[in-house]
């Protein structure tokens, strides 16, 4: 993992410049806001620093031929702590950030270790993820992740997540969908499915909430509304139940289909 | 590898594993999977839409993106 720096006039600008001097989507960077320095008026003037955070595996994985990380590095990565810089700012909290000096270090989440497989039918939903995996030509070990109320977490701890994961997480969706009519045939009114890899999906919502909070920013400042890419279902709800905090910012589907886009709308204080 | 992963996908959606055959045929640069499938069960390999063949041909150009070679599923029917 390799670590960037850029500077803008706003949180924006300084994302858009790493986005098109690394060559990467918006999905496939972490950033982090190292440093925002407000305006001495009220225009022009401020500086944003951010810190991009460069993963090797959530590089397009297409064009990656020979360039496995050895097994060893999966301990590694594993043990590193998800950064969770969407909870450092508190609701309402939407003052610059100057003074406060060094930002406080996350605290890590502890690593979670795959639960055992229990019963028939985790078994071999696990024994068959596995074989897909394999078949795939792809190095990794398949666990539960959670369980919760009709829902069962699988998890694929490899090396190539990048690949297993796809453009804006296609491969990570489509073994779902498969992974979820394999269950339905398993087991009559069997739980749904959640694939996942690394923890792309929390560092993923994370992602879009952290998106979706800045782009009400831009709207708050610029008075004009805002289209956000096309999402699916549960990403949109996502968005808009974080933008629902935002007593100033009204937000709207527009589209057909499963996937449609949010229009991100400023409706001015009060009401 | 290719036919394995399809061969596999493929009898686990279906109602009869016995009828799922992969006929291969490697050309230059891409190679074309051919599957085939009893006919009660060919919408159970393409689903609504196409969604379900659509998440096996991801699945399957993840495979095969390490080798570089363009990988094409056809389904007969």
């Amino acid at each position: 993992m390799s670590v960037k720096e850029f500077e803008g006039r706003n949180e924006e600008e300084a994302i858009n410049k790493a986005i098109e001097s690394l060559g990467l989507d918006r999905d496939e960077i972490d950033v982090e806001i190292v440093e925002t320095r407000k305006a001495p008026f009220l225009f022009g003037g401020g500086r944003v620093r951010i810190r991009v955070h460069l993963e090797e595996d959530r590089q397009p994985g297409e064009d990656e031929a020979g360039d496995r990380q050895p097994m060893d590095n999966l301990r590694h990565q594993e043990s590193r702590p998800t950064r969770q810089r969407d909870n450092r700012r508190p609701r309402g909290d939407r003052q610059p950030r100057e003074g406060r000096g060094p930002r406080p270090q996350p605290a890590p989440e502890p690593v979670r270790e795959p639960l055992p497989a229990e019963g028939e039918f985790e078994n071999s939903m696990v024994e068959y993820l596995q074989g897909l995996v394999e078949r795939m030509g792809i190095p990794g070990r398949v666990g539960i992740g959670f369980r919760e109320d009709r829902k069962l977490g699988l998890n694929i701890d490899t090396p190539d997540s990048g690949i297993l994961i796809g453009k804006k997480g296609q491969t990570l969706e489509a073994l779902q969908v498969i992974a979820n009519i394999a269950a339905s045939r398993m087991k009559e009114g069997a739980e749904r499915i959640i694939v996942d890899t690394q923890n792309y999906r929390s560092r993923h919502e994370q992602s879009l909430v952290r998106m979706a909070r800045q782009t009400a920013q831009q709207v708050r400042r610029t008075r004009q509304s805002r289209l956000l890419e096309a999402m699916n279902p549960f990403e949109r709800r996502l968005v808009h139940t974080a933008l629902a905090e935002e007593g100033d910012i009204e937000t709207a589907s527009e589209g057909d289909g499963l996937y449609k886009r949010i229009r991100v709308i400023y409706k001015g204080p009060g009401k | 590898m290719e036919k394995e992963l399809v061969e596999y996908i493929a009898k686990s959606l279906v109602d009869d594993p016995g009828g799922v055959a992969v006929n291969v045929i490697e050309g230059e640069k891409s190679t074309i999977l051919e599957l085939k499938v009893a006919e009660a069960d060919i919408g159970k390999v393409i689903g609504k839409h196409g969604r379900i063949a659509k998440a096996v041909r991801t699945i399957l150009s993840a495979a095969s993106s390490k080798s570089g070679k363009r990988v094409v599923l056809e389904i007969l029917d």
